[in-house]
């Protein structure tokens, strides 16, 4: 069985990537606000061409329905036939605006505009001079000729398509132009960590083989203390390098995934921090299972390196680490000070340190939990403030060797 | 001379009777206007050309019926050559609405119109 592996997590690039996406989101809605409104005047002003291309036929109508109004009023009350015409409708309303007659397909009629679309019509009206049948406002009708509101509708949905791809392409081009120097920046910061986490690594490690290697039993106890002391320093920036080293270097590695015996690992790593434990009198209680997981080695060491680096780091002096490996999970369990229960969510976010006064960049629980992320297993915290913190890490049984 | 009372009396009571049927436009317009070339349907199509809207024909009609000038009649100058301006109305304010009122619904051009 092989590993279901989260791709694609890269810290320093999701950033970038993430406010990338925020700034194109936010530059494609105000060109899309930009473009809705050029789209707008465009419509208003293709719509009034048309109504100035339909005002003459209209005027034209009115001035042809005034002259029956004309014949009407002067034979009323002998005829009282409302003129009728094939080509347009019309309506007569008195100076008040109360309706006389009415032929429209749309009574809602406006007083205040002089030619309108409305429900797929143009109405126009004429004010009167001379009130025939008492009307004052004349109201000729006419059906809306719907080709010139499609094709504009397509011409702006085209050209608006168009210059929103085009804008987006020059939004993405002149975001990778200021992000450059940015960019170029990080790389600069990155590269340099990198040389620099690389030179410490010969350093380091001749301090740890020679410590290792020096007869202890010919040493005065003063200076038997003293090699303490410089073993945990070494060990402790060894810690830090190893974090450093996963985050510029190891990160974006392929990983080689393989079965792991946890139970010697978790023994390895132990014996290796029993001499920073021993500093501030910390035991350690292990209650181990023979336990596999089928996980990249140096992973799978970060993960519990930063674990019981921070068992050790906010424990009480005199205090116990309890670690249990069982077949599905292992937990490790500190007798320190606790986190407050609403800062648990916030200690696997980058840069976040449970207590200022303890060395570190607070990017230990970060790596923890983008390994974890990265296997699809599951961690879950426990802390009582000023009793101890339970994390546990539970495998899933698809990674477990069952062979 | 009682047969000659008694028609009298009947005649009388007649047109008594007549009378109180009548509304008040009636009694007091159209007994002038019926035998004038223009009908009062004519008469009203000219002031409905001049003046759009129920509220300022009645308003004008009133005006020029309380005060009938040259100058605010509607008719045209022949008729005024003929017949001069009439004279002021007798009647009442309510009275002349209401014959006003009746007037206007009796020749309103939308009942009439289709």
């Amino acid at each position: 069985m092989s590993a279901s592996k989260n791709k694609g997590i890269n810290l320093l690039r999701s950033s970038e990537q993430s406010s990338l996406r925020r700034f194109l989101a936010l530059y494609i809605i105000l060109v899309i606000m930009v473009l809705l409104l050029l789209g707008i005047f465009y419509y208003q002003s293709q719509e009034k061409l048309m109504f100035s291309n339909q005002r003459t036929l209209l005027s034209n109508h009115a001035n042809k329905e005034l002259q029956e109004l004309r014949r009407l009023h002067r034979d009323f009350p002998e005829r009282t036939e409302y003129p009728k015409c094939s080509e347009f409708r019309s309506a007569i309303y008195d100076i008040e605006r109360v309706e006389i007659f009415s032929r429209l397909k749309n009574p809602n009629v406006n007083f205040d505009k002089e030619i309108y679309r409305i429900n797929n019509t143009i109405q126009f009206v004429k004010y009167l001079d001379d009130y025939y049948l008492g009307a004052k406002y004349l109201f000729v009708e006419i059906d809306e000729d719907e080709t010139w509101y499609s094709n504009i509708m397509i011409d702006i949905l085209t050209l608006g398509s168009i210059t929103l791809v085009v804008l987006a392409i020059f939004g993405l081009f002149f975001v990778n132009l200021f992000l450059r120097p940015m960019k170029n920046s990080i790389i600069l910061l990155d590269n340099f960590i990198k040389d620099t986490t690389h030179e410490l690594n010969t350093p380091i490690s001749a301090i740890l083989a020679n410590v290792e290697m020096m007869d202890t039993e010919v040493m005065g106890e003063k200076n038997k203390k003293k090699l303490t002391r410089i073993n945990i320093a070494a060990k402790t920036v060894s810690h830090l390098y190893q974090d450093l080293t996963y985050l510029t270097l190891n990160h974006n590695r392929h990983s080689k995934d393989e079965w792991i015996n946890l139970e010697k690992l978790i023994e390895d790593r132990v014996e290796y921090f029993a001499i920073l434990a021993g500093a501030k009198k910390v035991d350690f209680v292990l209650d181990l299972t023979d336990a596999t997981l089928f996980i990249d080695s140096i992973k799978i060491a970060r993960v519990v390196d930063n674990l019981i680096s921070n068992a050790i780091k906010y424990n009480k002096r005199n205090g116990t680490i309890y670690i249990v490996l069982k077949k599905e999970y292992f937990t490790i369990r500190d007798s320190g000070i606790g986190i407050q229960s609403n800062k648990v969510g916030d200690i696997f976010e980058r840069y976040t340190r449970f207590n200022s006064s303890e060395g570190g960049f607070g990017i230990g629980l970060n790596i923890v939990r983008s390994i974890i992320e990265e296997y699809q297993l599951k961690i879950s915290v426990e802390s009582v403030l000023g009793e101890g913190t339970i994390i546990r890490v539970d495998f899933f049984k698809g990674i477990l060797n069952d062979e | 001379m009682n047969k000659l009372w008694a028609l009298l009396l009947v005649t009388f009571g007649l047109n008594a009777t007549g009378q109180e049927n009548l509304n008040i436009y009636e009694r007091h317009c159209i007994p002038c206007h019926e035998h004038r070339p223009y009908s009062l349907e004519r008469v009203y199509m000219l002031y409905l050309k001049t003046f759009s809207g129920e509220t300022i024909f009645k308003a004008s009609l009133k005006a020029f019926l309380k005060e009938p000038l040259e100058e605010t009649s509607v008719m045209p100058d022949e008729w005024i050559d003929n017949f001069s301006v009439k004279s002021k109305s007798v009647l009442t304010e309510k009275e002349l609405d209401d014959a006003i009122d009746i007037y206007w619904g009796l020749y309103d051009v939308r009942n009439k119109l289709h």
